[in-house]
């Protein structure tokens, strides 16, 4: 199995030769190979190939419109909720192909699961209801069942200390930062494989978005976890691998502390270290 | 190859500033050997005392470089090549302050050697001097040209120097037994060869800081783990 380095190095320079000598393969979640995705006539990403490692942070850095929300949604087929979209390649999950016609995309959502730059709370809803939201639309019904997914989940986002008294207020009383932490409550109340994170951070104040990131570094022991974020500093910190794309395409991947202390792509180079364009 | 400028002009600003400083602090350090090889070749006390007073600058100036240093990780949070560059910047300020160090203990050597009269065993501090000289300059050059080259071909004549010096002080023991009387002369010769063999140990740190910053090459201690 090849590790997310070597598939950029079969993108490189083609297939790597197996070595005898080669250390233990780590363990791969995603393998996207030659991803496109169009909206319409634009193509959004182009023939991007590289492998997401498991419980692991990878961070997508790039500029804006460079296709870096457009790629995490296509980890789970969630582009294909704007109108006009199409792909081509593959994205295979745990060596399972996620778009074969057999396999139902809201299956794909449950077993990914997504947490946006904006909290998104359900007004309507308690905290409590916000986080098992996903088991009852999934038909969940036993109370106990709920009641010790709901505990557990909140414990896992770091929240359930602040709000273990408060689990019939409306989600929408929380803080911005609790709120954030709320969703991925909420995404880990489904059990899924992997996290998908867009800019989780972006509206934050510094100590919430410390506290994400702790979180983040904590749930990495039993999730997969890809996130897109614009701050250099924050990948840094918290990612074992970035990914840079531009323009649709893949510029770089590697290990993010040979990302950002030495790029082999003058473009990396250029815009993590702001002299681009 | 040229690097873009930043997005930010402040940022260029203050590299350049902290990137002046250094090659600023470089051109005193030199000053301050030379001066003190002066004093004691020529036997001018006077030279001597101004190779000891430059120190005080050099130390003023690492002290700056310091703090810019820090303000540029503070404010600009720099990461790749210029994370790089700012800290080789802050680490060659701080073996350059070392080598004027020792050009203030040889200095203060020399005047202690002025006193009493002339050893013609000086001549022997003078390969030390030129080879020590040579890898200082080359050093800065490697990092101001970010020559990784030049750089990398440092090290190695780091143990010509240490040889230079063992020479000359087994040279001055065998004095030391013949000519007791002139004991504490050879010994402040021996010393300020030490003081030499530390300014070359410095100048290979400077060139080992130098491929670091250019090429993102840990170049240190590669003969010791070689040999591990």
């Amino acid at each position: 199995m090849a590790t997310p380095e070597q598939s950029v190095t079969e993108r490189a320079e083609g297939p790597a030769e197996p070595s005898a000598n080669s250390e233990p393969a780590l363990k791969l979640t995603f393998e996207v190979k030659n991803l496109s995705v169009w909206y319409g006539e634009k193509r959004a990403i182009d023939d991007v190939t590289f492998n997401i490692a498991s419980n692991a942070v990878t961070a997508i850095i790039g500029p804006s419109g460079c296709g870096k929300s457009t790629f995490l949604r296509a980890l789970n087929r969630m582009h294909e909720l704007v109108p006009k979209t199409r792909m081509e390649g593959t994205v295979l999950l745990h060596g399972e192909d996620l778009y074969s016609k057999t396999v139902d995309p809201a299956i794909v959502r449950r077993r990914v699961g997504m947490v946006f730059q904006k909290s998104n709370p359900f007004p309507t809803m308690t905290i409590g209801e916000n986080v098992i939201v996903g088991l009852r639309l999934n038909g969940v019904r036993n109370q106990k069942f709920l009641n010790e997914r709901l505990e557990k989940s909140l414990r896992m986002s770091a929240l359930w200390d602040e709000v273990k008294d408060d689990l019939h207020k409306p989600g929408t009383s929380l803080s911005g930062g609790q709120q954030q932490r709320l969703c991925i409550a909420r995404a880990l109340a489904v059990e899924p494989e992997v996290i998908l994170m867009d800019e989780p951070c972006s509206a934050l104040d510094p100590i919430a978005t410390a506290k994400i990131e702790e979180l983040i570094s904590e749930l990495k022991a039993q999730y997969t976890i890809v996130t897109v974020t614009h701050n250099m500093q924050q990948a840094g910190r918290i990612s074992d691998y970035t990914a840079f794309l531009y323009l649709g395409r893949l510029i770089e991947f590697g290990q993010t502390t040979t990302i950002f202390t030495n790029p082999s792509d003058r473009q990396t180079e250029d815009y993590i270290t702001g002299r681009f364009g | 190859m040229v690097t873009p400028k930043h997005i930010l002009g402040t940022f260029d600003e203050a590299l350049a500033s902290l990137r002046n400083n250094v090659l600023m602090m470089s051109s005193l350090t030199e000053r301050s050997l030379e001066r003190a090889m002066k004093g004691l070749f020529d036997r001018d006390d006077d030279i001597c005392a101004h190779a000891i007073a430059d120190d005080e600058e050099i130390d003023q100036l690492e002290i700056q470089i310091d703090k810019d240093g820090v303000a540029i990780l503070l404010r600009f949070q720099p990461v790749a090549s210029d994370l790089r560059r700012v800290v080789a910047a802050m680490k060659l300020s701080s073996n350059l302050e070392r080598m004027a160090d020792q050009a203030t203990t040889i200095a203060r050597r020399a005047r202690k050697l002025n006193q009493h009269p002339p050893l013609h065993e000086v001549e022997l501090i003078k390969p030390l001097y030129d080879q020590a000289m040579s890898m200082f300059k080359d050093s800065v050059d490697a990092f101001v040209r970010e020559d990784v080259d030049l750089g990398r071909a440092i090290v190695p004549r780091d143990e010509k120097l240490d040889d230079l010096n063992r020479v000359a002080s087994r040279k001055l023991i065998d004095r030391m037994a013949k000519d007791p009387g002139q004991l504490r002369g050879y010994l402040n010769l021996i010393f300020i060869g030490r003081c030499l063999e530390r300014v070359g140990d410095h100048a290979t740190n400077i060139a080992e800081d130098a491929v670091y910053a250019a090429a993102a090459e840990d170049i240190r201690h590669q003969t010791a783990a070689a040999a591990v």
